[in-house]
């Protein structure tokens, strides 16, 4: 081979270290610059295609059951995630429209189907020549997956609302907070130098079996 | 655990998406493993990330000054840009909510954009800093980054909800600046390279 596994490097700094990799609970820095470098969970592989499934079924009642809904003076209205994409397409902010569309459905769609396909294959011991390719779409989308921040934005828009109009939370918001936990345990669980590390076992072994 | 020297320097480079070690010998252009394209640093890290920036800073200005939503009462309409948007919540009496959208559209932005000119020069003009510091400023900045999309969506969130026949609220020119801001920045500090910093000091390894 053209590498040398016995070492790590830092992603942040570049120091060459031994790859020493902590136990399950304990935590390894960087001795150099403080990155965390890995942190191992338990049953990482069955954790993360457990909240794989539950995140995929909540995915729906979060997007498609009202939210929030609104009365003002005598009017009603409710709103879903998708909703405020159209009314933002529709004033011709399409461009900003895309970016809430992306961040707040697409990625986060994608994200969770991409580690339930991963998580799925190496809890099945099933090799995929396209495992190597979604894990690093997945690696790459995660900066994008902006729930948490969602979550943020409609408690600061229902405190700007409520002086001013009557609130009504929906089951809608409850899916999505519900989502938001299995989404954020979801990406402090998966632990990526295990999941590459059987990732190319699953490789060599049906290298080997051919 | 320690070796007290640099990846590249021993002839290895890092695949940048899935951590595995090659050697610069092999002259391979994508990982063994992951197949992703392997660059000891980020190619042309800082170019990027200054042609970011830039126009981070020039989209800035009118993020700030058009107004970023409009509030139409019976046809009589009021804009409100991002700082008004403030004032509003203090004066109507929302002091820790007012707090939490000064810090995500103001704050972070603005230092989102001096930090990231910081990293910059120090990696440009390769000065003698204390790394480590220097990295956690980067590491800060790449991750709150994310989080002043949060009047982007607010917006979104009342457009849609705010939509009567007597009441309105309408997005205004300043959103789209705004999230340009928001993830032209995100992309900038996403292509600077921390590891630049540490290639330029002398004695890092104390």
């Amino acid at each position: 081979m053209n590498s040398s596994s016995a070492y790590h490097a830092c992603p942040e700094c570049d120091l060459l270290l031994k790859a020493t990799l902590p136990d399950v609970g304990e935590k390894a820095h960087c001795p150099r610059c403080g990155l965390l470098l890995a942190r191992p969970h338990k049953q990482s592989v069955e954790r993360t295609f457990a909240l794989s499934i539950a995140g995929i079924i909540l995915f729906f009642p979060a997007n498609l059951l009202p939210m929030v809904g609104i009365t003002m003076m005598g009017n009603a209205n409710t709103g879903i995630l998708f909703s405020g994409v159209l009314a933002l397409f529709n004033e011709g902010l399409q461009a900003v429209a895309v970016v809430v569309f992306l961040a707040s459905i697409l990625f986060p769609l994608v994200h969770i189907s991409l580690s339930l396909l991963i998580s799925g294959h190496l809890y099945f011991n099933l090799a995929n020549r396209y495992l190597a390719h979604w894990m690093r779409w997945m690696h790459h989308l995660d900066e994008w997956v902006m729930l948490e921040v969602y979550m943020l934005s409609i408690i600061v828009a229902c405190v700007k609302l409520m002086s001013i109009a009557q609130l009504k939370l929906g089951w809608g918001l409850y899916a999505f907070v519900a989502l938001i936990v299995i989404n954020t345990l979801l990406t402090s669980g998966l632990d990526e130098a295990l999941f590459w590390q059987r990732i190319e076992q699953l490789r060599t072994r049906k290298n080997n079996a051919n | 655990m320690q070796t007290k020297t640099n990846a590249l320097s021993q002839g290895l480079i890092r695949c940048h998406d899935c951590g595995y070690l090659v050697k610069t010998e092999t002259k391979m252009s994508s990982c063994p493993r992951c197949d992703g394209h392997l660059h000891a640093r980020n190619p042309h890290s800082l170019q990027r990330t200054t042609a970011l920036l830039l126009s981070s800073f020039l989209l800035y200005i009118p993020a700030n000054i058009f107004p970023i939503m409009m509030v139409n009462q019976f046809g009589a309409g009021e804009p409100h840009t991002i700082t008004g948007g403030i004032v509003d919540l203090i004066d109507s009496g929302m002091i820790p909510i007012a707090m939490l959208v000064l810090v995500a559209s103001i704050l972070v932005p603005a230092s989102k954009l001096i930090g990231i000119s910081l990293l910059l020069l120090c990696a440009h003009f390769r000065w003698q800093v204390n790394a480590r510091r220097w990295t956690t400023m980067y590491r800060m900045i790449a991750f709150v980054g994310r989080w002043s999309m949060l009047d982007i969506f607010m917006i979104s969130i009342l457009v849609d909800l705010v939509n009567f026949s007597g009441v309105q609220i309408i997005a205004g020119p300043a959103a789209t600046a705004f999230a340009a801001v928001v993830i032209l920045t995100m992309f900038a500090a996403e292509n600077f390279d921390p590891r630049l910093l540490w290639d330029n000091q002398q004695n890092s390894y104390e």
